[in-house]
């Protein structure tokens, strides 16, 4: 299996005012096609910052980000975002566009991406039935509850068929019996669908659904275990 | 992102704050109306006396007075009799003395108006303001008419404009001077009949015909105002193209050893023009300050957008929007704010010209200036405004390009928020 994302001796220090904040102190990381991630680890120890330096959204202070192979730090910004649209984002908070409905919500990227509208408009559709959302794809986020919204917004982040797809906490901000569903769509995109998913989360018992997960303390990752083959 | 979802983006944004973006569209709208109703006015204005001069003047005349240079008084004064002179210039085919007084017409039943006296020769006068010294009736003004012989303006034959008649053809008139020569001041009057009643000329003139004068033979007026000095002599010309105009003039002017002044309508014609245009223009300026206001709330208005939006622009930017499209976005939301408010303005500030214009047109306006004067003397000037090809379009583009500049920064900074700071951001 080739790797999709790697991350060699990845650094990146903050300013917090005038305080340098080491946020990551070198990690090194390498994640296969098709592979169900998790980056496990109490808050503060750098698994978001990791996330965003992997998802094209910040530059590290030093490192490398390869991704298929391409070293992203030596991206400029144009070609940055447009490797952003290969990438799917999912969110803790959510972060729909709260004046458009659901399936508007789904067609972003891809009008963004440069889409024609029936093309999109019919792939939403497709997605948001995916995720088991076909009823709702006329309300508003405010209109939906917190299980669904981020349906929704897993949708989205699969709309412009990522390479890969990167979740920062999604049930956190979820009740247990929504964020159970949640976790068993992702696993099934895993598996049928064969999306590679790197998953943020501090909820060890979340972690050991996914393949590999890998623990992180202090800006650097202390610990890795196989879950499942 | 294709144009079109940039501007149903835009769209979408503006519609979330109805109210906001009305308040700012209205800030563009009141610019561009103040903008547009005081250029159409002035530039109405300008045309309405534009075109009341040009039919009180002829453009192929020139006006002759006594006085070398600006108000010195030499003692010099044209005689009647000048015309002879002046009719042997080429280029002149009639010259025509004119003799003005202030004094007063009083009817059969006793009740006097002010007026100005003038004495002309009718058929000389009749040849020079073919188009304006014109029975109302049709009828022909008497070439030699009789010593009696009254013409009255439309405004001496009815006043109140409503066609109550102070006199009419073939009334017996009293025409009275105070000759403030004499002392004790002395009231001289003789009996007249009015022969015509003209048509109305309307706004001013230049030595041709007014609607508050009455008119009397040249000779009449010689002997009746005991002079053979005369005011003005008008010059008709063989034609009305720049030097003939000037090199008569100049003839004219050394024929007297420069002790008149020459004017020629055009002339003047030009300058009262381009006063009006410099007017509009400095007025316009003035209102162009309230559109810079309106221009520094679309910008306050897009950077609390901004900061509203922030997190929106950090997905936006995180689902692969670029730099760029960021900008369009908030500069397209400036442009439909702008855009509108400078097409309802120019609607606006056309219809206030015409509300103002139609507030003057009944009392304020006219009023000021209906009364007769020596030379000049007017009635009201009726104004309609005027939108040019070139102020609708001004304006529009105008009320966009100043949403767009103030636009400019706030879309800036949108497009340079760093996407991991903007999805933090709370």
């Amino acid at each position: 299996m080739t790797a999709v994302v790697e991350a060699v001796n990845l650094r990146k220090v903050y300013m917090l005012g005038k305080v340098p904040v080491e946020a990551l102190r070198g990690v090194n990381l390498k994640v296969e096609e098709g592979e169900f991630l998790s980056v496990l680890g109490p808050s503060g120890s750098g698994k978001s910052t990791l996330l965003n330096l992997i998802g094209a959204l910040d530059r590290p202070t030093s490192g490398k980000v390869l991704i298929d192979g391409a070293d992203i730090s030596t991206f400029n910004e144009d070609r940055l975002t447009d490797l952003r649209r290969k990438i799917g984002f999912v969110f803790q908070f959510f972060n729909l566009i709260p004046r458009f409905t659901a399936l508007e919500n789904v067609e972003l990227p891809m009008a963004i991406a440069g889409l024609g509208k029936e093309e999109r408009r019919k792939r939403a559709v497709k997605l948001l039935e995916t995720v088991g959302l076909a009823d709702r794809i006329n309300h508003k986020p405010a209109e939906l509850s917190g299980g669904e919204q981020q349906r929704v917004a897993i949708a989205r982040a699969l709309a412009n068929d990522p390479r890969f797809l990167l979740m920062d906490e999604p049930t956190g901000n979820i009740d247990s019996k929504n964020a159970s569903e949640i976790i068993e769509l992702v696993e099934r995109l895993n598996e049928e669908k064969g999306v590679t998913i790197i998953m943020v989360t501090h909820d060890q018992r979340l972690a050991k659904e996914t393949h590999r997960t890998v623990h992180m303390l202090d800006g650097l990752i202390v610990d890795e275990r196989v879950n499942k083959p | 992102m294709k144009p079109t979802d940039v501007w149903s983006y835009a769209l979408s944004a503006i519609k979330l704050r109805k109210l906001r973006a009305a308040l700012t569209t209205l800030g563009v709208v009141i610019g561009i109306a103040a903008i547009v109703a005081l250029l159409s006015i002035t530039q109405g204005l300008q045309t309405a006396i534009a075109t009341q001069l040009q039919r009180g003047f002829a453009t192929d005349a020139l006006i002759v007075t006594a006085g070398g240079g600006l108000g010195a008084d030499t003692g010099f004064s044209l005689l009647v009799n000048d015309t002879e002179t002046i009719s042997q210039v080429g280029n002149v085919t009639t010259a025509l003395a004119i003799i003005q007084r202030v004094g007063y017409i009083k009817n059969a039943e006793g009740k006097a108006r002010r007026v100005t006296i003038v004495g002309v020769d009718f058929k000389a006068y009749k040849a020079i303001y073919g188009s304006t010294f014109i029975a109302e009736d049709g009828a022909d003004i008497p070439s030699k008419p009789e010593n009696t012989a009254v013409i009255v303006g439309k405004r001496v034959s009815d006043p109140w404009g409503n066609g109550t008649r102070f006199c009419s053809k073939s009334d017996t008139v009293e025409v009275i001077w105070t000759n403030t020569t004499a002392r004790p001041l002395r009231n001289e009057s003789y009996t007249g009949m009015v022969v015509a009643v003209l048509q109305e000329v309307g706004g001013f003139s230049l030595g041709g015909p007014s609607d508050t004068s009455i008119y009397i033979p040249i000779t009449q007026a010689q002997s009746f105002f005991r002079t053979d000095k005369c005011e003005i002599i008008i010059v008709k010309l063989k034609s009305d193209d720049k030097a003939t105009i000037e090199s008569t003039a100049k003839t004219i002017r050394s024929l007297f050893g420069g002790q008149v002044a020459v004017t020629s309508a055009a002339a003047v014609l030009s300058i009262i023009s381009s006063v009006f245009s410099t007017m509009g223009l400095f007025l316009a300026g003035i209102a162009a300050i309230s559109l810079l206001v309106a221009g520094i709330g679309i910008m306050n208005i897009m950077i609390v957008s901004l900061m509203e939006r922030t997190r929106e622009i950090g997905i936006l930017k995180a689902l692969g929007m670029k730099n760029r499209t960021v900008l369009l976005i908030f500069l397209t939301e400036a442009a439909i704010i702008g855009l509108m408010g400078a097409i309802i303005g120019v609607g606006t500030g056309y219809g206030l010209a015409e509300l103002v214009v139609r507030i003057f047109a009944n009392g304020g306006f006219g009023g000021g200036l209906r009364q007769g004067g020596q030379v000049a003397a007017a009635n009201v000037v009726r104004i309609t405004p005027v939108l040019t090809p070139t102020v609708f379009l001004g304006a529009i583009a105008f009320g966009l390009v100043v949403s767009l500049i103030f636009a400019l920064y706030p879309a800036w900074r949108a497009s340079r928020l760093k996407p991991v700071e903007a999805l933090r951001y709370e």
